[in-house]
């Protein structure tokens, strides 16, 4: 490599690769925020469930990670079913600071409990495709990083088809257009918020796996600094707004690692925050506002 | 009668009573045990390495306990150790809570321990207004030692600085890669070597950067630096960086990086990025996890070290490094780690100042333990001797450098001592596809 259009191009695929990961965390994010209108800070663990879930999987079965997904998505949702269960459903609609609480020390549950079940060291695995590059506009890239990106398209389309075309998905829209007229519409409100906090869970699922296929290392304390990002991409995407989560999360990605090649990694977090003041400044109900939704 | 019976009794009971209370009170004023604070991070993202200072401390305890206790002059009899732990939590605010109940509440004697610089940083101040002796053996950076603002008079360095690892690393760059690299491609002799440096943004990874600096600035040494890149401590993804370094193109990719920051580094550098160079891991990384954690990609790299899982420099300190390794793996399985190892040494120090002064006075300990000259344990010493500089009270280490070669029957790599001269096993070997940078 001499620079030039080629290291532009592999800092955009790396930038795009981190969107990928910020745009499943945020969405699920945004389709629970959404629905129930709760804020829930704890989301980052469940991408650190989803990692450990897969590396739990892969050391067993010795299958490919990627398959995983399969386990991985299946098991958060049922975890985020019972965590909307039993942390949110009974606090519902008594107060902002009670969410928040219950979502802080849901934070420290989750990762004292995965730091006794796996201990708190460090995990990597490979990727069976590791060893693969292709060319891309002259550019080797590891194949795994084109699976990830075609895998999140995937899944978002698979998102999109149920939200616009089953009626679960319908009800779901339709609750977190206005709750009230769901509910005198016959919509099963309660369901609708299980469903979307276990499909939020589910897709943080999917970010955990692909986190571990793509070569990062895991620790039970790894969920944090993901989920401050999906929150600040459901900011500057606008709440509740789904494209406004892909969007940002695009954005996010690249901004941080264009940062982080001209002026620094130490800047990659701060500029988060910065897009983030500049679209609260020009534009305070995001890119796509609520009323994109 | 009755009268004189009543004083009788009186007396009795009061006498009783005293005798009671100057026996309670000789059990109190008269400490039967040397009680050592073992600050570890017992909780948190720094665990692991926690676990290590803290078995070790136990291991060192056991053995001197076992061997009779140590002697105090003073009180004319051998008193046992007993280990506190304080956990830290990890954190700045933990260590500081965590040596606040060790110093007032548990009453310690002294302390070992402390991993990060940080951490350490944030509760020194606690034990300046104590004035308890405290035998660092975690923290790297030497501004625990040097700074000013805090008073450091009772805090000792048993821990290589960044300054050390961070010089001594440099030096063997200019000694034996540079001239491998200008050999192997028929070079100038003079050619400088190019050095990339990629530094965890904290006091221990600048700490390192400005080492190698001072270093070549000091030595005059014919390296390079053409690139600095910093990441945030615990990053994982490294890959936009290591694309800018490949930009750069470097000989050599010297890492500041903790151990899950290295692996991940490493293995996206080689996999992802396609940068075939010479990488240089920090002393803390040469852990089993490691070498199973880096997989091939981290073949031909090279890793400073003082403690290793798997090369034992031959010659004075070989023995007891593999019987310390062996009896920690017996008591709790598995390896101590160079921290443990630098704990378990700094238990001995502790037991060995408080023979010297001859008290468990606080201040004649620490004068004690400023004028300790031991020999070597576990881990090699400069002049083979275990000392404090006058100065800044740091413990000086011969630190080796080893490269991780392909092991076919472990499936990891292995290392081998490379440098200095006097412990080396082999010679530096420059791989076949290594790629040597370009102006």
């Amino acid at each position: 490599m001499t620079g030039g259009l080629d290291i532009v191009l592999q800092v955009g695929i790396w930038g795009l690769y981190a969107g990928c990961i910020y745009i499943l965390l945020a969405i699920g994010l945004n389709l629970i925020f959404g629905v129930m209108k709760v804020v829930n800070f704890a989301h980052g663990e469940f991408l650190m469930l989803g990692a450990y879930v897969t590396f739990t999987f892969y050391a067993i079965s010795g299958f490919n990670p990627y398959v995983l997904l399969v386990a991985s998505v299946p098991i958060l949702i049922l975890i985020g079913v019972t965590i909307e269960r039993l942390c949110f459903r009974p606090i519902l609609g008594t107060g902002k600071l009670n969410e928040i609480f219950i979502s802080i020390g849901l934070i420290y549950l989750i990762q004292n409990a995965a730091a006794v079940i796996w201990t708190d060291e460090y995990r990597i695995i490979h990727s069976p495709f590791e060893s693969i590059t292709i060319s891309v506009f002259g550019v080797n890239l590891p194949l795994d990083y084109l699976i990830i990106i075609i895998t999140t398209i995937l899944i978002l389309i698979g998102l999109y088809l149920f939200l616009r075309k089953t009626r679960l998905g319908k009800a779901m829209r339709a609750t977190s257009q206005n709750r009230k007229g769901a509910m005198l519409m016959g919509i099963n409100v309660e369901k609708m918020d299980m469903i979307s906090f276990g499909i939020g869970a589910g897709l943080a699922g999917a970010a955990g796996t692909l986190w571990v296929v793509s070569g990062q290392v895991f620790t039970p304390y790894m969920g944090s600094i993901p989920a401050v990002k999906a929150f600040a991409i459901i900011i500057i995407g606008g709440l509740g707004s789904i494209p406004g989560a892909i969007v940002g999360g695009i954005i996010l990605g690249l901004a941080e690692n264009f940062a982080i090649f001209t002026i620094g990694g130490a800047w990659k977090d701060a500029i988060s925050f910065l897009i983030l003041i500049v679209v609260l400044i020009f534009k305070p109900t995001g890119l796509f506002g609520e009323s994109a939704e | 009668m009755k009268r004189v019976f009543v004083i009788l009794a009186v007396l009795f009971i009061g006498l009783v009573l005293f005798a009671g209370c100057t026996e309670n009170q000789a059990a109190v004023g008269s400490p039967q045990k040397l009680k050592i604070g073992v600050v570890a991070s017992m909780t948190g993202p720094a665990s692991t390495t926690g676990k290590d200072v803290w078995q070790s401390a136990v291991l060192a305890a056991d053995e001197i306990n076992a061997a009779g206790g140590v002697y105090v002059k003073e009180l004319g009899k051998n008193v046992t150790i007993e280990l506190v732990q304080g956990d830290d939590e990890s954190t700045r605010e933990g260590g500081q809570k965590a040596v606040s109940k060790l110093i007032t509440q548990d009453n310690v004697d002294l302390l070992v321990g402390g991993f990060s610089s940080a951490v350490v940083s944030a509760h020194e101040s606690t034990v300046a207004d104590y004035s308890v002796p405290y035998i660092v053996s975690g923290a790297s950076s030497p501004i625990i030692t040097h700074r000013t603002d805090v008073k450091t008079d009772t805090v000792f360095h048993h821990a290589p600085t960044t300054d050390d690892s961070g010089g001594q690393t440099t030096l063997f760059i200019d000694d034996t890669i540079r001239p491998a690299i200008n050999a192997k491609f028929g070079f100038p002799s003079d050619r400088p070597l190019r050095l990339s440096v990629i530094y965890q943004d904290s006091p221990y990874g600048k700490g390192q950067l400005d080492a190698i600096k001072k270093t070549i600035a000091a030595s005059n040494l014919n390296i390079n630096v053409i690139s600095e890149d910093a990441f945030k401590m615990g990053e994982s993804d490294f890959r936009t960086v290591l694309t800018s370094v490949k930009n750069a193109d470097p000989d050599v990719v010297y890492v500041a990086a903790f151990l899950n920051e290295q692996t991940a580094l490493v293995t996206q550098a080689r996999r992802d990025v396609g940068l075939d160079k010479i990488f240089i891991a920090v002393e803390c990384n040469d852990d089993p996890d490691y070498y199973s954690g880096i997989g091939r990609y981290g073949e031909y790299s090279i890793i400073q070290s003082r403690f290793s899982p798997y090369a034992v420099p031959s010659g004075p300190i070989e023995q007891s490094v593999n019987k310390f390794m062996s009896d920690f793996d017996k008591k709790w399985g598995g390896f101590p780690g160079m921290m443990g190892a630098a704990t378990y040494e700094a238990v001995y120090i502790g037991a060995n100042a408080v023979e010297d002064a001859g008290s468990l006075n606080k201040t004649r300990v620490n004068e004690a333990i400023g004028g300790t000259t031991m020999p070597q344990m576990v881990e090699a010493m400069k002049n083979e001797t275990i000392s404090f500089t006058p100065d800044f009270r740091e413990s000086k280490f011969d630190l080796y450098m080893e490269q991780l070669i392909w092991n076919e029957t472990a499936k990891e790599t292995r290392p081998v001592i490379v440098w200095p001269a006097k412990l080396k096993e082999t010679d530096f070997v420059i791989p076949d596809w290594f790629k040597p940078g370009q102006e």
